[in-house]
């Protein structure tokens, strides 16, 4: 028993190492504690105390622990059983009742912590149960494993096996960098994001590995989401299952995806490849070259491609289109669609590579210019291997998010740009145009040497998956493949026509950006200016380097120095140096310009250089054709096969300047007329300063309403703002590219989820943020794209590519706080995530100083590892979020489930925590993850900055448009800053409170000063002064502002008759109609005894109006007026003969006109003398009615 | 003429009543031949043509009797504003009545605000128009006054009862207490009232009156009943 316990001895003391580093005192424990259940030992008898008390205990106890023997060797026995309880007592009751003790109210973080040390003694349990073959036990030893999810076989299974064969199990992922390798058979999108640069791989790999007794290459069983193996893209992508469904989808369907052709694939719906193209109207009938791209988006360019079917919807795509499930994973609908499409896009990866080429480029010059730079002295640029080494061994850091250029430096060649290019007026220029030879194909044949010499082509398709149908894109083919007549934007299913036997490597953005930096690295030795045309193309001035070259060659003998080409012997000297950079061929081409230049390279493809000398010049370009010339394309040269019946170079150099621009207007035709001549008077544009940019998607764009493309619209806004801010620029100008869906086209276009052909509208508009200035901010361009999308009224169903693009582009710098009353936007520099954070130092430390990167570290090494970066490791960014009532609403509830979920729960924390002002504090204690944390909180610290970009869109949008001047007039106001009146004294001195803490302070002052004065010497002095009061006249609250004035218009009376139908009532108010029934009454009472009540009536109603003001009593004098006519047309006679025999006649029967008239007479008289009573009362006097 | 459509603003009104008070003195003078007609020029004024006095004397009265009634005219407080024209013994003969009726109090911040229902500046011109043509035509109503060169012509301003007079501290007010035969509370009950024409703004209603005082209607009876008498003696004499 004891030998077997000393054999253990070596391995047993492992078991330190199953320990966290965090937890050194517990590995001291476990080294010295004496475990309960052993049989050897006199148990204290604290210990059985223990034992009751801790019900948890039992499940550690039930395995008799073999440890406490191995530690009881370790030791001294002591002599006295007593004396060895004595010095096991103190320690075991500390520490296990540390571990085993009753969990205290509050100690969450103490659970945790128990929790794995007991769970780590369990592992120490198992790893010496079965100890007995110890050969096998050293398999895995080193990795530290940590197992995610449903897996086969079990968990527990797994954990027995790793720890039986030497590893480290790990329960908890608290700290990534402690754990080597992840296991699991299936990820959440989530996690697959999360463990994107981990190693995730699956069980069958320890499987084996225990079967064959030995530890297999983990890079074999990596975990892929769609099952599919892509070594050079790791395990990332959530969306590559959209590709994975999409270009191998019998592999979904069927289950067979290896020895069976799709069954449903729409094969039968493909031209035969040879067939003519389309029927379309459209087509071009003559010579229209065959175009190679898989997406075309129109109908002239379909009609060109061989086997594209513009008017075939594609059958499997309108099918999982069908799918709404589906839908919402993998188009443009999905929450990651974005992100996604740019880790997958090879264009994307090729045009930010461009960028920030061009930009290390610049930087180059610029600290060459400077002379800040120690580059390699003058002669080292024949050769610098240890720079070359460097660049080839030194592991250019796996960059933490997609594939990015970012921290790699160029250094330019000692000649000062300056003077170089000075050189370069005066001597014949030297320009040389470098290319790679398929670059794709031979960065990916560099791993696969067994492919040298076959078709390769490289695209995302793979294998046999998809089979001959299938729609991806070819990006680079071989030359063995070219030969068959593939060409680069094939699709694979075309390819395959031509040449059965092609083989699909995929695409390796790694390896493209590493080859790309060292191209670069080289060439920027020998140029005296260098343009980054693409990833792997440039044109560089070396004219100096040539001239160097041919000083050397003039020290020959002169013989062989005309027989040779210095600048050939440099391109052959660049080449080779690429070559072993690299192991890829470069073919340069030399000429005096760079439109020669890349004609030459032409020639020299592949894997050569050629020097186009100036007196070949018109011989080689005779038989040329138009769009063999760089920036000359398939219309122009249409245009000059149309309106000039020629193409070739040679005919055209016939025709005169004049017929050129002619045709082909005049900027091209002029253009034209000098390339043919071999003139070129173009400069490199290596520090062309970056004039937009953009966000364009066409692929998956399928919307079901407007709401989801104002969504995506947002999201391509952030994915805009995020590129403007990492190259720290702010636009002016926003143009919307939009390609909708031709009315001809299928729904689903040939290329699965394709844009197919398409119309093209852009619409363009000044983009301006809070107070007119240029703006990088994701809600402004967010928003003016949506409105321009908004004014084009489209079905967002017909939708195809949108394309966001920011132009007129300032340094963010420049709009920096000189400028006068503008805001500052408070946003702080955007930090680094803390894994990257972590990578660059990492990165700097490796460049510092050389220690190898450690891949697979046992965890005891891998703390000493961090102990060197602790700070920068154990600091991460730490975001803070806004107060709750700060929070944008909408924005919040536009968040998705689970961040918003993440958030809710913070601030719920943060309501119950004591001093919630000091939040900020939290997080950094949390984010150490020294103490166990829990899993949310965990994530939040992971996803740093996703937080960050959450408070700032969570942060209250008009924050930003405060401007300067009124946070000064704010803090002026409440601030230590501000005048101390109280409002008292400001009363005292007439001056009213409200308006005088509205002035700006100085004014203020002076009001202050000038009050005080005039108290203090008496009024006189202040004669010119204004008091600052409230006009009185003012309502002290503007808000209660009193609704404005109506105007008062008197009452005005009407006569009111009963109308000819029952019930209907007339009323007359004006003059006219007054008249019109007097006259009637009139007329009717001719014969008749004049009715008092009639009398009455009128009476009342002139009187009334007389009274109602002036008008009313001109309306009464009017119709009093008409009265008296119509009397005195009937009754003149009567009218002043008063005193008549009136009373004579009153006893005749019948009334006689005299009778009548007198009574009219009377009655006007009556009425009169009423309206005249109000009109004296008014006026004086009476009204004069003649 | 945007501005004209909308309804007017008191201040607006104001002055616009203020102006027509002014043209309409001039007319009323060069009307009623108070000053010699040679003293007068031809003018335009609201499309229509007036009269005006080229005496800057004259002017410089009547101009500042008008803006003395503005001053209390935009509180409110004018009730008339009453051309007299005497005769040498201050013996009121015809009195021209402005009737200036405030409708509403406007608060000061409002002045400028154009009130809601009330009349448009364009239709306020057009009326003033009107009163103009019917002034130009009031001769052939009223009798002839015959005062030769001994007219004269007074503005008197009443207020509205019980409005306490204003106290201005600085300087006296412009004007003196009114004889009280030349108010319209003198005129007799047999004076005849020919009312011209009125307007309802909404804001200040204007109307314009003729009165002829008792006097000068007893003395064209007089007068008639002399002609009638002596008719032939004056056939003869002219």
């Amino acid at each position: 028993m004891e030998d077997k316990a000393k054999s253990v001895g070596p391995t047993g003391s492992l078991s330190s190492d199953l320990f966290e580093p965090d937890d050194p005192e517990f590995a001291e424990f476990l080294q010295t504690t004496v475990l309960p259940g052993d049989e050897q030992a006199e148990r204290p008898s604290k210990l059985d105390n223990d034992d009751s008390s801790s019900g948890e205990r039992g499940l550690t106890l039930s395995k008799p622990s073999l440890k406490r023997r191995h530690s009881e060797t370790e030791q001294p026995i002591p002599s006295n059983p007593v004396q060895l309880a004595q010095s096991v007592e103190q320690p075991v009751t500390l520490k296990n009742a540390d571990i085993y003790g009753a969990a205290r109210f509050g100690h969450f973080g103490e659970y945790m912590r128990r929790k794995r040390a007991k769970l780590q003694i369990q592992n120490a349990d198992m790893d010496v149960s079965e100890n007995d073959d110890s050969e096998r036990r050293t398999i895995f030893k080193g990795l530290a494993i940590y197992i995610n999810g449903w897996t086969e076989p079990s968990v527990q299974d797994l954990r027995q096996l790793i720890i039986k064969h030497g590893g480290i199990y790990h329960p908890y992922l608290d700290k990534k960098s402690l754990v080597t390798h992840i296991i699991t058979c299936s990820l959440t999108p989530a996690k697959i994001r999360e463990f994107k640069n981990m190693k995730v791989v699956r069980p069958e790999w320890l499987v084996e590995s225990a079967a064959s007794g030995s530890l297999l290459p983990w890079k074999n069983y990596i975990f892929r989401p769609g099952d599919r193996l892509q070594e050079s893209q790791g395990t990332r992508t959530t969306q590559q299952s959209l590709f994975t469904i999409s270009e191998s989808r019998p592999h979904a369907i069927t289950g067979h995806p290896n020895n069976q052709t799709p069954q449903e694939a729409p094969q039968s719906e493909v031209n035969p490849f040879n067939d003519s193209p389309t029927t379309h109207p459209a087509t071009k009938t003559f010579d229209s070259r065959p175009l190679y791209m898989t997406d075309p988006g129109t109908y002239e360019e379909a009609a060109r491609i061989p086997g594209y079917a513009a008017h075939t919807s594609n059958l499997m795509a309108e099918r999982v289109m069908a799918n709404p499930e589906w839908r919402a994973a993998h188009t443009s609908i999905a929450p990651d669609f974005i992100e996604g499409f740019y880790k997958n896009s090879r264009l994307h990866h090729l045009s930010t590579w461009k960028a920030e080429l061009k930009n290390l480029v610049l930087e180059a010059q610029i600290r060459a210019e400077n002379g800040a730079m120690v580059t390699p002295s003058e002669s080292s640029h024949t050769k610098n291997p240890q720079v070359s080494r460097k660049l080839q061994d030194d592991p250019i850091p796996e960059p933490e998010d997609g594939v990015s250029m970012k921290g790699a430096e160029l250094t330019i060649r000692t000649s000062p740009k300056g003077k170089g290019k000075a050189k370069a007026l005066q001597i014949e220029r030297v320009i040389m145009h470098c290319d790679f030879d398929c670059f794709f194909v031979s960065a990916g044949l560099v791993s696969r040497p067994q492919l040298r010499g076959k078709p390769v082509a490289v695209c995302h398709s793979q294998g046999s998956q998809g089979g001959a149908a299938s729609t991806s894109e070819i990006a680079s083919a071989s030359y063995e493949a070219r030969s068959f007549g593939v060409k680069n934007g094939m699709s694979l299913q075309q390819a395959r026509k031509l040449c059965p036997t092609i083989v699909t490597i995929p695409y390796e953005f790694e390896k493209y950006r590493q080859f790309s930096l060292q191209f670069y690295t080289v060439l920027m030795r020998y140029a005296d200016d260098l343009q980054a045309v693409s990833v792997d193309e440039a044109l560089l001035d070396v004219t100096s380097a040539v001239s160097d070259v041919k000083n050397q060659v003039s020290r020959l003998p002169v013989s062989e120095a005309i027989t040779r080409d210095p600048a050939k012997e440099l391109a052959e000297k660049i080449r080779d140096e690429i070559r072993k950079a690299t192991e890829c061929e470069v073919s340069i081409g030399i000429a005096e310009n760079i439109l020669l230049a890349r004609l030459a390279t032409r020639r020299a493809k592949p894997a050569a250089s050629f020097h186009l000398v100036p007196e070949k010049v018109h011989e080689f370009l005779a038989p040329l054709d138009v769009d063999d010339l760089h920036g000359f394309g398939h219309s122009t040269r249409q245009k000059t096969q149309e309106k000039l019946g020629v193409t070739t170079l040679g005919e055209l150099a016939k025709k005169s300047k004049a017929v050129l621009c002619d045709a082909l207007g005049k900027g091209t035709g002029e253009t034209l007329y000098k390339a043919i001549r071999g003139i070129d008077e173009r400069r490199l544009e290596s520090d062309k300063p970056r004039k937009s940019v953009s966000c364009d998607i066409n692929y998956g764009i399928r919307f079901e309403n407007g709401e989801q493309a104002k969504t995506f619209i947002y999201q391509m806004a952030q994915e805009v703002s995020r590129r403007l801010n990492s190259i720290y620029m702010l636009g002016r100008s926003l143009t919307l590219k939009i390609m909708k869906r031709d009315p001809n086209a299928p729904v689903e276009a040939p290329k699965f989820m394709g844009h197919g052909v398409c119309e093209t509208f852009s619409k363009q508009m000044a983009l301006s943020g809070p107070n007119g200035r240029p703006t990088s901010a994701t809600t402004v361009i967010g928003d003016h794209a949506w409105k321009l999308l908004e004014s084009f009224d489209f079905d967002p169903k017909e939708l195809r590519g949108i394309g966001i693009q920011i132009q007129k582009l300032e340094m963010s710098s420049n709009s920096g706080s000189t400028e006068p009353g503008q805001a500052k936007l408070p946003f702080k520099p955007v930090p680094e995530s803390p894994s990257k954070v972590q990578a660059s130092s990492s990165r700097r430390d490796s460049i510092n100083n050389p220690i190898p990167p450690v891949i697979v570290n046992p965890p005891s090494q891998d703390k000493k590892l961090l102990d060197g970066l602790p700070k920068k490791a154990a600091k991460p960014f730490v975001p803070d979020l806004p107060s709750f009532s700060q929070v944008d609403k909408g924005v919040f509830d536009a968040l998705p489930e689970d961040v918003r979920k993440e958030l809710e729960v913070e601030y719920k924390r943060r309501s119950h925590s004591p001093m919630p002002a000091q939040t900020s504090s939290v997080f950094p204690i949390r984010s150490k993850s020294s103490e166990p944390i829990s899993d949310y909180n965990n994530r939040i610290t992971v996803k740093g900055t996703n937080v960050k970009r959450i408070t700032q869109q969570l942060a209250p949008r008009n924050r930003a448009s405060l401007s300067p001047r009124k946070n000064m007039l704010f803090t002026k106001r409440d601030g230590p800053s501000a005048l101390q009146v109280s409002e008292a004294e400001l009363e005292k001195l007439e001056i009213d409170p409200e308006v005088f803490f509205v002035l700006p302070i100085d004014m203020q002052r002076e009001q202050l000063l000038m009050a005080r004065h005039s108290r203090a010497r008496g009024a006189s002095v202040s004669g010119d002064h204004k008091v600052i009061k409230l006009p009185d006249r003012f309502p002290s609250t503007p808000q209660r502002k009193k609704p404005i004035p109506k105007a008062v218009h008197p009452h005005v009376p009407f006569l009111k008759q009963q109308g000819k139908q029952k019930g209907e009532k007339l009323y007359f108010t004006e003059t006219d109609d007054v008249q019109r029934v007097i006259e009637v009454w009139v007329e009717g009472f001719r014969e008749r005894a004049l009715n008092r009540r009639d009398v009455d009536y009128f009476s009342k109603f002139l009187v009334e109006s007389a009274e109602s003001g002036d008008t009313g009593m001109e309306k009464a004098a009017a119709v009093m007026k008409w009265w008296l006519t119509l009397l005195r047309r009937y009754w003149e006679i009567w009218e002043h003969n008063n005193n008549g025999s009136s009373e004579d006649k009153k006893f005749t029967g019948k009334p006689t006109s005299e009778i009548i008239g007198r009574t009219w007479w009377k009655a006007f008289r009556e009425v009169k003398g009423k309206v005249d009573a109000v009109a004296r009362k008014r006026f004086g006097g009476s009204i004069a009615i003649k | 003429m945007a501005e004209l459509d909308t309804s007017l603003t008191f201040n607006q009104t104001v002055n616009g009543m203020l102006e027509f008070v002014e043209v309409a003195i001039h007319s009323i003078l060069y009307v009623r031949q108070i000053y010699p007609a040679d003293l007068f020029v031809r003018r335009k004024k609201y499309d229509t043509p007036v009269f005006q006095s080229r005496h800057p004397a004259l002017n410089e009265y009547i101009s500042g009797a008008v803006k003395a009634v503005g001053e209390e005219l935009i509180f409110g407080n004018v009730d008339k504003v009453v051309v007299v024209i005497k005769d040498q013994e201050q013996v009121p003969l015809e009195r021209y009545i402005f009737s200036l009726r405030s409708m509403l109090h406007v608060e000061a911040f409002d002045k400028d605000t154009s009130v809601e229902g009330a009349m448009s500046a364009a239709k306020l011109g057009q009326y003033f128009r009107s009163f103009l043509i019917k002034l130009n035509m009031v001769e052939s109503q009223l009798g002839m006054l015959e005062l030769h060169d001994n007219a004269s012509f007074a503005i008197v301003v009443e207020l509205k009862d019980k409005t306490p007079t204003e106290i201005h501290e600085k300087e006296p007010p412009p004007w003196v207490p009114a004889d009280i035969q030349h108010t319209t509370s003198g005129a007799s009950e047999n004076a005849e009232l020919h009312l011209l024409r009125a307007v309802d703004t909404g804001i200040i209603n204007l109307s314009l009156a003729v009165q002829e005082s008792e006097e000068k209607i007893r003395r064209m009876d007089n007068k008639g009943s002399k002609a009638i008498d002596k008719g032939k003696g004056k056939e003869k004499a002219s």
